[in-house]
């Protein structure tokens, strides 16, 4: 029971600040056609970002498992979301915007899984470089 | 700053009931991202439903914009999707990526209309 008060008050820090992250991006890149900008933005750099914290910073800084939990579940989780994208793409697809949704579908679907092959290469990339630079300090 | 704190606190609640389910992910005998994919269609599906029925602007940021924004996660998936790449698991791959778009959306859409 403690441990779940715990588990909890980690994921209040880490999913307040993401879900409002997000909520700033899509005032902030309101546009007058309504394409969903915001939600873009938010998707593809939280999937560039939590392989890059799951496979580097994590061993890097010696993250501890609460600081994890609060960044990739609680933070990137819920700066990220699934749900308002279908909700977006129905927008689109309801107003006729066809254009705007093969974009948006296509930025999203293609973008969000290269982001995070991304997110994995610069995680493998830095952790050689720091291997490397390791080993010439030697 | 009552929108921050309605979307935080939905977004909390999503995040932990999120929390909650994918450590079952692991009790589970299945060696495929079952729970993600569940809490990606239920979410969009609740999202479809607060939409159509909630016409309270407040009441939509708290269930809508933070606790199904909270609930549901596109980072996790991609994750999920990059590790079955890697694995070379690629039937895998492409079923997750298909299931998900093709139900979510389609979830969403069941939850506007009912």
């Amino acid at each position: 029971m403690q441990k779940r008060v715990k588990v909890l008050l980690f994921l209040f820090i880490g999913a307040f600040i993401g879900s409002n992250l997000r909520y700033g991006e899509s005032l902030l890149f309101k546009t007058s056609s309504g394409f969903p900008w915001g939600t873009v933005v938010a998707n593809l750099s939280g999937a560039l970002f939590l392989p890059f914290l799951i496979h580097y910073l994590q061993d890097r800084y010696h993250l501890s498992s609460e600081i994890v939990l609060t960044l990739s579940t609680g933070l990137l989780g819920s700066y990220t979301t699934f749900s308002t994208f279908t909700a977006d793409s129905y927008r689109l697809y309801s107003a006729g915007q066809w254009i705007g949704l093969i974009i948006y579908l296509t930025l999203t679907m293609v973008g969000g899984f290269l982001m995070a092959l991304l997110g994995n290469y610069l995680a493998a990339t830095s952790a050689f470089n720091d291997y490397a630079r390791g080993k010439k300090n030697d | 700053m009552i929108n921050i704190m309605l979307v935080g606190f939905g977004a909390t609640i999503g995040a932990f009931i999120r929390n909650e389910l994918t450590l079952q992910q692991a009790k589970i005998k299945v060696d495929f991202p079952v729970i993600t994919l569940l809490i990606n269609i239920i979410g969009a599906l609740f999202l479809g439903i607060f939409t159509a029925q909630i016409h309270n602007g407040a009441i939509l940021l708290l269930l809508g914009t933070g606790f199904c924004g909270g609930f549901t996660t596109f980072g996790t998936f991609n994750m999920e999707l990059s590790q079955l790449w890697f694995q070379h698991r690629l039937g895998s791959c492409l079923l997750y990526f298909i299931l998900t778009y093709i139900f979510g959306i389609l979830g969403f859409i069941i939850g506007i209309h009912i």
